[in-house]
């Protein structure tokens, strides 16, 4: 078992306050991901929940049980470092058998232990060597293997793979996924990798500035973004946005333009932020004609640049469209694809 | 891309170095070799250079407490004496040089950088300018004249150096490994056994070497303070050998390559890490 439970979690570095009362459940086994631009307080939450940071109010609980004054040891949580913190002068098996053997676990157990978990990991072979004398991912590896030889209640990682290259750690991301699913322990992760959190998430925890700004499932948060912040910072490329007014039901743009049909619930001449994630144009049915400012194909697809009421809107096709820098494409939105933000708070507005 | 060095700035480089070596090592050289000679032969022209009859003849007179001359100079007395405060104040110097420099490393707290910098700063005024004021503490603690107060001053003077070597060296191990200890359930004393420690060691050795070569070759402050001949220490024995025994070339050879062994012998194993631990330190902090 391993629930999480965070109440009210204030953080305070001085007079300055990072972290500005987070609530966040974590159920039993889920594996969650902490997602922010830098600076957001994700590795702050992340070492208060670790016990590396004391917190300034609020609860934290596992299993329902309150934590806060409790010593990093005696959490029952494990946490794979940013840069691994693997112990230099340590061969990989003493690595990974350093936690057991503290606990004063017998020998032949800590043996097995350290072998399976070697073995789930491809490491057998490394387990004499010395940190090192491994490669990035390897290190990684062993830094995963410490934490799953505990068997802990939770899982938490820092930007695990940020010192890796791209293709490992596309790899790596898939291995850690595997391992979830295979163990089945809670896991909290945090990433500023939008992508990463996308993946791997069952539930994704969007921060800023030290608030929570929307908790959900991923596709939720693609689908259905709370505010303008989400919406602009989960997807790649990113959503469009642009200044429309409602009328008569639709959404139009300075230029008098329509841009499709406004969410419901918007007050007639309402000023709403418009947003339209670049897949959901349709390209040569419509009543908006925009000029292509730049075309760059990538294979899978095309992406355009076109200029919609000043703005540059990127908008992207499957489809061999085969218009050049000066055409006009003909636009629409697919119905139920346009997300109005209130332009003051950023808060979703109307239904969609 | 570097040019390769040319070897012939190497070649002259060499012969520089050596040539400098013989000319200090020469006479240190030759008192050794003069050990092991016997009186009459230091006495004949022309002078020999290599021993005609190498004889220990001037070591053992050292160590025979039955001879005239050990009643004033007892060398195993003030071998044991040397070995006595060297050895405590250098394990005195360690413990409290590394506790201080673990909190140095990992505390913030107000003025830490500036108070690091003045340890080192506090090298700059020892010696002679401490000898009058240093008697008169020592007299007033009637810690004159003795082992006890003779390390504990060396472990005083030692402290501030041991402490910066040690500092510098802690702030290079990343503060992750012991949070990582930590969550592997570590206490912050296992934290400092299991990971710091053994990650310190060159500067540890660094530390304890530097400070035991200056223990023990130390002259000023034992000279002033240490009266009775029970509590010599071989720095003031060898001074007033010289003095006792100056036509006895080859007894004064052999007690002066006596005092030289143990440093020769750190040297000769710690060099690797006195190298090292002070390159550490040298870099940052
Ligand atoms: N020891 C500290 N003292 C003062 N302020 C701190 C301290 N540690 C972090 N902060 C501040 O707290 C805020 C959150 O930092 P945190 O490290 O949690 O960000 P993060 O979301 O993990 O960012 P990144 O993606 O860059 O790792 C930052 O504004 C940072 O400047
Ligand atoms: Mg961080």
């Amino acid at each position: 078992m391993g629930s999480v439970t965070l109440r009210n979690i204030r953080k305070s570095y001085g007079p300055v306050e990072v972290l500005h009362g987070i609530d966040l459940d974590v159920a039993d086994g889920e594996f969650v991901v902490l997602v922010g631009p830098s600076g957001c307080g994700k590795s702050t939450l992340l070492r208060s929940l670790a016990g590396l940071e004391t917190i300034s109010a609020g609860d934290i609980s596992i299993d329902d049980k309150v934590i806060n004054g409790l010593e990093p040891k005696n959490r029952d949580i494990a946490m794979v470092f940013q840069n691994y913190a693997l112990y230099p002068h340590m061969k990989v098996r003493e690595n990974m058998a350093f936690s057991l053997k503290l606990n004063k676990v017998p020998k032949d157990e800590i043996e097995s232990k350290v072998a399976k978990a070697a073995e789930i990991l491809s490491l057998t072979a490394m387990l004499d060597r010395y940190p090192k004398q491994l490669s990035g991912g390897q290190r990684q590896r062993v830094a995963m293997g410490r934490a799953i030889v505990r068997d802990p209640k939770v899982f938490l990682f820092d930007e695990p793979l940020s010192n890796l290259d791209a293709k490992l750690r596309v790899q790596m991301r898939s291995e850690i996924k595997e391992l979830h699913q295979r163990l089945g322990t809670t896991i909290v992760y945090v990433t500023h990798d939008q992508i990463e959190a996308m993946t791997m998430a069952d539930k994704i925890v969007v921060m800023k500035d030290g608030h929570v700004e929307q908790i959900g499932a991923p596709l939720d948060l693609y689908d259905t973004p709370a505010n303008l912040f989400v919406a602009g910072f989960i997807g790649s490329p990113s959503m469009n946005f642009m200044s429309c007014t409602a009328q008569g039901g639709k959404a139009v743009l300075s230029n008098g333009q329509v841009l499709g049909a406004a969410p419901a619930g918007l007050g007639e001449g309402q000023a709403f932020t418009a947003g339209v994630r670049p897949e959901h144009f349709v390209i040569g049915s419509g009543a908006l004609d925009a000029p292509v400012t730049l075309v760059e194909p990538t294979g899978a697809e095309i992406q355009f640049t076109v200029d919609i009421a000043g703005d540059h809107v990127l908008i992207t096709t499957r489809d061999r469209v085969t218009a050049r820098l000066g055409d006009t494409l003909n636009l629409s939105v697919e119905p139920g694809k346009l997300h109005a933000f209130d332009p003051e708070t950023g808060a979703r507005l109307g239904g969609v | 891309m570097n040019p390769q060095p040319r070897p012939l700035y190497w070649i002259g480089l060499s012969i520089f170095g050596l040539v400098i070596a013989t000319y200090v090592l020469f006479p240190i050289f030759w008192l050794f070799l003069a050990s092991f000679k016997t009186t009459g032969e230091l006495a004949s022209l022309p002078l020999t250079f290599w021993p005609v009859a190498p004889t220990i003849e001037a070591y053992t007179a050292l160590f025979d407490t039955t001879s005239q001359s050990s009643q004033i100079l007892n060398w195993p007395r003030l071998i044991s004496n040397s070995f006595l405060v060297s050895v405590s104040s250098t394990l005195i110097v360690l413990v409290f040089g590394t506790l201080a420099g673990y909190a140095f490393s990992r505390i913030q707290f107000p003025g830490r950088d500036l108070i690091l910098g003045g340890l080192l700063i506090s090298r700059m005024f020892q010696g002679a300018a401490l000898l009058l004021p240093t008697y008169r503490l020592m007299n007033n603690l009637g810690l004159q004249d003795s082992l006890l107060g003779l390390t504990l001053l060396y472990s005083a003077f030692g402290l501030p150096f041991a402490t910066w070597i040690i500092a510098s060296s802690l702030r290079e191990i990343p503060f992750e490994l012991e949070e990582s200890a930590m969550m592997d359930g570590a206490s912050r004393l296992q934290c400092m056994v299991k990971i710091v420690l053994p990650l310190a060691t060159p500067a540890l050795i660094t530390a304890a070497m530097w400070h035991f070569v200056g223990a023990w070759s130390e002259f000023a402050f034992a000279s002033i303070l240490m009266e009775s001949s029970d509590s010599k220490t071989v720095t003031i024995g060898l001074a007033s050998f010289v003095e006792l025994f100056t036509i006895e070339f080859n007894r004064v050879g052999a007690a002066a390559s006596l005092v030289a062994m143990p440093i020769m012998l750190v040297f000769f194993f710690g060099q690797r890490y006195f190298t090292r631990g002070l390159l550490a330190g040298a870099v940052k902090g």
